[in-house]
């Protein structure tokens, strides 16, 4: 009597694909979703794709004059030691930003207000300045935490925007990125403006006030970020909130049945996403500026979601990622001085690499047959 | 103080004509089931082409706002690429576009040295029998052409979208694309179609700023009005009229800012130039507000369309 196991053994199935139909036409691509996908294979997409985006910049920067010779000469040198001390110092702040992207948009909050809240991160920290809170030594401390408290505040008005009244927080933070600039400039231009100068910006921070080297070219504002970073990181990955946070974003109505505490957490990564914004705009300030200027936070929102996107929300893997930007923008800088290329030229790199990292990801989840 | 009314409501057309043409053209790829967030981008595109055909081509204003239009259509390729044909997730495609825009323009017109070069642009037309009625006259009659124009693209739209079956079948791939795909609508070419038409009105938005409004380029003279365009769409619940009356509202609220300040009333100029968009962030409050459920959305907004995905 023939069984089942014998049946099959005599008729194997072959691969997948559907018999070719008898009538020939014009076939069509149709995509399978991939079940599983090997690390290698993920990494291999991804680099090709980077690597997609990079060619393009060089040949859009060779239309706009610049031979790639000369773009890699350009980048070798910021490896000597006075770039490289200020790639570490522009690297802080937008490891810190990417942060607060990241972590907001792990739990599905789409936090595009970094700017704003950078804005109120540095007018806090100023504030300290101006009113001299607190004893000298630990002056800087406190601009640190009421600039914490500001990126933190304005972050939350637009997350209480979103549970009392729905609204879109993709709209809410950036219509208050405007908010608050405009804000800075009626401080800057107003009560906080330097009486030296007639600049829009704040007088200089006291020397005991600032960010400042602390041996080997490194700054104290890239300890700031990379504390951020590993505190960020051992949340994300170690501690049971991190565990949530995963849970919320595959499934946030499950979490809340289950009983994982889905509003708690959320309220407390984005509170968390506006301290690192804050800090983001404390660091700049201290370190970079001296005092409290006009156009300071000037592109971080991108530079934020470049970050997180490219780093899949990851902190540890933020770090190198936001290394590697700062590296992008202190040669965007060398090729403004020198080769007169406008600094939007920049920006355009940034969207052109983010839209060539997100295109990769449709090839790491599909793949693509031609059927007839 | 009747002069000063006058005179708002007189402009306020004028300044309300950027944010009823990118509703609109949002309008239309978001009822295909799009969330489009790229008006801010493509409307720097318009205002640079615009204000670049102007300068380089000459002739009559009108040409350079179909150069405009057509600018924004084709870096709304892009955008439907990404999204309609790749599937990445809308927000950071849309994101993408407006900062790919915004280095994009800035860069051209900086190296084609098109930063403040004044146009003459396009002039208000007095409709001559009935500008001369003594207050509404001047209010509704006396505006430029494309102003005039928007009411019957108003109309063409909205019976395009709500009467003709076109636009039905373009409801029903943003409601429920996985049906209408099973009805044999092509669902990529339908939204592609869509992310293009809108796109169009979108750089005639941009293109008005820079060619009517304003008439010169300055490097991201936008300025924001395409996240107020994004704002007014879920404020109109996705319908054009409402849309028109929003933007309308917007241009009042726009308007009245430097027309206080020119009056002598002093008052802290950057508090007022916020006025924009905190009263966009209250109109959403306000609708959040009303609408305790459904916000009007088209069912399937946001997600992206692959025929083998079982959900």
């Amino acid at each position: 009597m023939h069984d089942v196991a014998m049946i099959a053994r005599e008729n194997p199935s072959t691969s997948p694909a559907p018999k070719p139909s008898p009538r020939r036409g014009i076939g069509r691509f149709t995509l399978d979703i991939r079940q599983t996908i090997s690390p290698g294979k993920q990494a291999a997409i991804l680099a090709v794709s980077l690597a997609i985006g990079l060619i393009i910049s060089v040949a859009i920067l060779d239309l706009a004059g610049i031979a790639p010779l000369d773009l890699v000469r350009e980048l070798a040198g910021v490896f000597n030691a006075d770039s490289l001390r200020s790639v570490l110092v522009r690297a802080a702040p937008l490891i810190l930003v990417g942060l607060g992207a990241g972590l907001a948009f792990r739990i599905g909050f789409w936090n595009l207000g970094l700017e704003g809240q950078m804005v109120f991160g540095g007018i806090a920290a100023t504030a300290v300045s101006i009113y001299g809170i607190g004893p000298e030594s630990t002056r800087l401390i406190v601009m640190g935490v009421a600039a914490s408290l500001g990126g933190m505040l304005w972050v939350m008005l637009a997350y209480w925007m979103k549970i009392r009244f729905r609204v879109n927080e993709i709209i809410s933070t950036l219509l208050m990125n405007y908010i608050a600039s405009y804000f800075l400039l009626h401080l800057l231009y107003g009560a906080w403006q330097d009486s030296k100068t007639a600049f829009p910006q704040s007088s200089q921070y006291q020397p005991f006030e600032r960010l400042s080297d602390i041996g080997y070219g490194v700054n104290a504002a890239l300890l700031v970020a990379l504390a951020a970073a590993a505190v960020a990181g051992w949340g994300v990955h170690l501690s049971r909130a991190g565990f949530y946070m995963r849970f919320i974003s595959a499934n946030p109505n499950m979490a809340r049945v289950v009983g994982v505490p889905v509003r708690a957490i959320s309220m407390a990564v984005i509170a968390i996403s506006g301290v690192a914004a804050g800090l983001a705009g404390f660091v700049n300030v201290t370190s970079q500026e001296g005092r409290l200027t006009q156009s300071f936070f000037d592109g971080y929102v991108f530079s934020g979601v470049l970050i997180a996107f490219l780093s899949r929300n990851d902190p540890i893997v933020v770090v190198i990622v936001g290394f590697l930007l700062a590296v992008l923008f202190v040669t965007g800088q060398t090729l403004q001085v020198f080769y007169q290329i406008p600094f939007t030229m920049v920006q355009l790199i940034e969207a052109i690499i983010v839209i060539a990292v997100a295109s990769s990801e449709f090839f790491i989840r599909h793949r693509i047959r031609w059927t007839r | 103080m009747t002069e000063f009314l006058i005179n708002w409501l007189a402009n306020a057309p004028g300044t309300a004509a950027p944010y009823a043409f990118a509703a609109l053209g949002l309008i239309i790829s978001e009822r295909s089931g799009v969330l489009n967030l790229t008006a801010e981008g493509l409307m720097l595109v318009g205002a640079v082409a615009g204000l670049g055909a102007s300068l380089t081509l000459g002739g009559h204003p009108l040409i350079a706002l179909l150069v405009a239009m057509l600018a924004a259509s084709l870096v709304s390729l892009l955008f439907a690429g990404l999204v309609v044909i790749l599937r990445v997730n809308q927000v950071i495609a849309g994101l993408s576009i407006v900062f790919f825009c915004q280095g994009l323009t800035g860069l051209i017109g900086t190296l084609a040295n098109w930063q403040n070069h004044p146009i003459i642009g396009l002039g208000k037309i007095a409709i001559w029998p009935l500008s001369e009625i003594p207050v509404v006259g001047r209010i509704l009659f006396v505006q430029d052409p494309i102003v005039y124009l928007a009411i019957p693209i108003f109309f063409g739209v909205s019976f395009f979208l709500q009467k003709s079956m076109l636009g039905l079948k373009l409801r029903a791939v943003g409601e429920n694309p996985a049906a209408a795909d099973a009805a044999g609508l092509n669902v990529s070419l339908y939204r592609i179609g869509a992310i293009v038409a809108g796109s169009a009105l979108v750089g005639l938005a941009g293109g008005y700023i820079s060619v009517v409004s304003v008439k010169l380029w300055v490097t991201g003279m936008v300025g924001g009005r395409g996240w107020i365009a994004v704002a007014l769409v879920v404020f109109a619940r996705w319908a054009p009229w409402p849309a028109l009356a929003g933007a309308l509202l917007f241009g009042c609220i726009e308007g009245v800012v430097p027309r206080i300040a020119a009056a002598g009333i002093s008052v802290p100029q950057y508090l007022m130039l916020m006025t924009p968009y905190v009263a966009t962030i209250a109109v959403m409050m306000w609708v959040g507000a009303r609408n305790r459920g459904y916000l009007g959305e088209p069912g399937a907004l946001g997600q992206p369309h692959v025929r083998e995905e079982r959900r």
